[in-house]
């Protein structure tokens, strides 16, 4: 994994801590991305502008304007992907974000290799949008066309939200699924914010049908008191 | 008679009724007489003598010396105009009379003086006796109150009621009143005083004690130590008394008394004012303790939070140290001496400075999670919780520092739900979690088992280990802030992590304890020889009917396609 490189694609760092800078520019550049770098929110919207990052990877507590503030900015007329670092403990802050429009979320202190794979997921996203008809993952098989999931050859019976969740959840494998999301796009526009058990429940059965141990799981992975990850398969 | 009725009259006659007692003497000493003649005891003086005194007596008892005396003379009289020969005249036959006329009322003054005197002794017994009964009521109230208001307001209420003054006010120096304890103003004179509590039942017209001059007499009185107002010494022109509330060092506040219209002379006597006296010294009697109390409370926290102090930073300068020297040794060690290590050493020292990073991250948390909880800054994020998804979460953690260690888990056969703050319960079990690890050797196994108590509407979630084990008798201590186990003194740690769980489970109405393991329990393999700790956690399901609904509704749902 970590020989991977970045292949020159174009990270934008708004960051006011010239020591978490200094680590991500030396890094990223090792990992040979272009690295450009902002030390305020003012400066990382121009720049957003000026250089067309391929992604943004942006810090909640800036000095001149929330990091939020940058966010719903920039998301006014662009979907490059955006990568929020936050402080722990802060996981209203997260949601608000992650709703806004940021693509994910690496918390303080982070370990590199996650915030690198945090980064290739996001590009891997762009890439990819057209849509595949069949989505694999290790053992498991999702047929988007004909609506069949496969384990291991076998056929797994899944009911129609089963199969919705798990769609929403693999289509952005790698990626962060807010509960607030995954409720808007399996149970549609009619839902509430209580209804988060419903989607506990239904994530408790799929689990049973796809893990060999839930308590363990291998495919659907929970972002405690944010949501959901699909993990991608080694 | 007329003449000494007439007498009776003027000296009393400010107070209504005062001749009462003189017409009702005039009508038995009248009745008496009748009666005498009529039966014919005419003849035997020295009873009817006797009879006379009676009235004299009666009076004496009931009305006191005035009409005692008055009786005595108009009997006196009655005697010699009627029984004495020459009868129906006031002039004497034989002289010896004069002196029977003496002795009589020689008897009759001292007999009148002495029964007078004996009322007016019972009378002041029994006002003694209800000012001690007041005084005893108030002090008992005192000492059962310990906060200031409710024990001065009371004060107020039993001075009014047993004087029977209009309005009773008590002043304190300002900012004495909430326990700051900065009354410290004996003397100085400068301090502010502020109306503190007072009787009178609000919507008063014009309360009393709030006025300038008031204020300006009660700063006297409290500068002075003396009492002050109408019936003592200073300022008697102004209406109301106004007494000191003094221990001996200290002058606490000032009590103020202001009667109803008029009946100043009545309420302020003498005996009063020594009552008063009385109420002032015990009420600054009382207000020392409560004072006392507070600054006694003020310093056992001061003396605890000290001692918190003290281990927060013997605990914190350690556990920070450690791994700081580890880091900072570490990159010195790489930056200078690049070319002699071996690429196999350079990524042991990496692995430290990781390490003794993570070490720090973790302490750092541990110390936002006590300061969280103990500033009140903890808020619950209740949601619907599934053990099994938590303990995912969990074992995620975990799994980078568990090693050999095989954690086994026991689930109920269905599902539990409960409500909570999932992030902070999977703080709560990975910090279980890290501490079963951290005390058991590497090989070991760790159970966790999770039931549903439905008698108790509880979900019981035990980690057992087989490791070190928690000394007979610190089960409780080790949930405390900063107590290490005396077994765990060469394994490092803050002692915080089990505080912060505790705290978390608290704020959910469950409960976290430690517990021996069950004796039974050694199964022989791995290094548990009957060793080990559980950590035993109950949480409240919460709205167990909702839960039931929700569930049963989404296994309907879910079979129907």
């Amino acid at each position: 994994m970590t020989a991977t490189g970045g292949n020159g694609a174009r990270i934008l760092v708004i960051d006011d801590e010239p020591q978490i800078v200094k680590l991500l520019r030396v890094t990223l550049q090792a990992h040979h991305f272009e690295v450009h770098e902002a030390a305020n929110g003012g400066t990382g919207i121009y720049q957003a502008s000026i250089v067309h990052p391929d992604l943004i990877v942006l810090d909640l507590g800036l000095p001149d304007m929330s990091g939020m503030e940058v966010l719903q900015r920039v998301r006014e007329w662009s979907r490059v992907p955006i990568i929020v670092l936050t402080a722990k403990e802060r996981e209203d802050d997260k949601i608000a974000a992650l709703d806004s429009g940021a693509d994910d979320y690496v918390t303080k202190p982070f370990g590199m290799g996650e915030l690198l794979a945090r980064i290739r997921v996001a590009l891997r996203h762009v890439a990819s949008s057209t849509n595949e008809p069949i989505l694999q993952f290790g053992g498991l098989k999702l047929d988007l066309a004909q609506r069949l999931v496969e384990l291991d050859g076998n056929r797994v019976k899944l009911t129609p939200t089963e199969y919705d969740l798990l769609k929403v959840l693999a289509s952005n494998a790698g990626k962060v699924i807010t509960q607030r999301q995954l409720l808007q796009q399996v149970w549609g526009g009619h839902h509430h914010e209580s209804d988060s058990h419903y989607l506990r429940i239904y994530i408790g059965h799929l689990r049973k049908k796809l893990e060999e141990d839930p308590t363990r799981p291998k495919f659907i992975e929970t972002e405690p008191g944010i949501g959901y990850r699909f993990l991608l398969q080694d | 008679m007329d003449a000494a009725r007439g007498k009776g009259r003027g000296a009393h006659a400010a107070l209504p009724w005062a001749w009462l007692p003189y017409v009702s003497v005039t009508v038995v000493v009248v009745l008496l007489t009748v009666l005498l003649h009529a039966v014919g005891l005419g003849y035997d003086r020295v009873n009817i003598v006797l009879l006379y005194l009676f009235p004299v007596l009666f009076s004496a008892v009931y009305w006191g010396i005035g009409p005692s005396f008055y009786t005595a003379a108009i009997s006196v009289l009655a005697f010699d105009f009627f029984f004495v020969p020459p009868f129906f005249s006031f002039s004497v036959d034989d002289l010896r009379y004069l002196f029977s006329f003496f002795v009589y009322l020689a008897v009759a003054a001292l007999t009148a003086t002495l029964a007078a005197r004996l009322k007016l002794q019972l009378r002041y017994a029994r006002q003694r006796e209800a000012h001690t009964a007041s005084l005893y009521t108030l002090s008992r109230q005192m000492t059962a109150i310990s906060d200031l208001q409710t024990l001065l307001s009371n004060v107020c209420r039993q001075v009014s009621a047993t004087l029977d003054a209009a309005q009773v006010v008590i002043y304190l120096p300002r900012g004495s009143g909430n326990g700051s304890g900065s009354g410290d103003g004996s003397g100085t004179g400068e301090q502010e005083l502020q109306l503190a509590a007072t009787s009178s039942v609000s919507g008063d017209e014009a309360v009393f004690g709030s006025g300038e001059s008031e204020m300006v007499i009660a700063k006297w009185v409290f500068r002075h130590g003396e009492m002050a107002g109408r019936g003592s010494g200073t300022l008697r022109e102004y209406s109301g008394l106004y007494v000191p509330l003094r221990t001996e060092e200290r002058i606490y506040g000032v009590l103020a008394v202001q009667t109803a219209n008029g009946n100043e002379a009545a309420v302020f006597t003498q005996e009063n004012k020594r009552l008063l006296e009385a109420f002032g010294g015990l009420t600054a009697t009382a207000i020392a303790r409560v004072k006392l109390g507070e600054e006694a409370k003020l310093a056992h926290l001061t003396a605890e939070s000290e001692r918190l102090r003290t281990a927060l930073l013997d605990s914190v300068s350690h556990e920070l140290r450690t791994p700081l020297a580890t880091i900072i040794g570490s990159a010195t060690g790489l930056i200078e001496g690049e070319p002699i290590f071996s690429s196999a050493d350079r990524l042991e020292l990496l692995a430290t400075i990781r390490d003794g990073a993570l070490r720090m991250n973790r302490l750092v948390t541990n110390l936002l999670g006590m300061v969280k909880l103990e500033s009140g800054m903890l808020r619950l994020r209740m949601s619907f919780c599934d053990v099994e998804d938590m303990l995912g979460v969990v074992l995620a953690q975990v799994k980078n520092y568990q090693q050999h260690r095989r954690i086994r888990i026991q689930l109920p056969s269905h599902p539990s739900y409960f409500a909570g703050d999932e992030v902070l319960l999977e703080q709560v079990l990975v910090n279980v979690l890290s501490n079963a690890i951290k005390y058991s050797p590497d090989g070991s196994e760790i159970v966790i088992a999770v039931q549903e108590d439905t008698a108790s509407q509880q979900v019981i979630i035990t980690v057992a280990d087989e490791g070190l084990g928690i000394p007979k008798g610190e089960e409780e201590r080790i949930f405390e802030k900063f107590y290490r186990a005396s077994s765990a003194s060469h394994v490092t740690g803050t002692g915080l992590g089990l505080a912060i769980c505790k705290g978390i489970v608290e704020a959910h109405g469950g409960t976290i304890t430690a517990e021996q393991p069950a004796a039974a329990s050694g199964n022989g393999n791995g290094n548990g020889n009957g060793k080990g700790a559980v950590i035993r956690i109950a949480l409240p399901i919460g709205n167990r009917e909702a839960i039931d609904r929700m569930t049963a509704e989404e296994e309907r749902r879910s079979e129907d396609v």
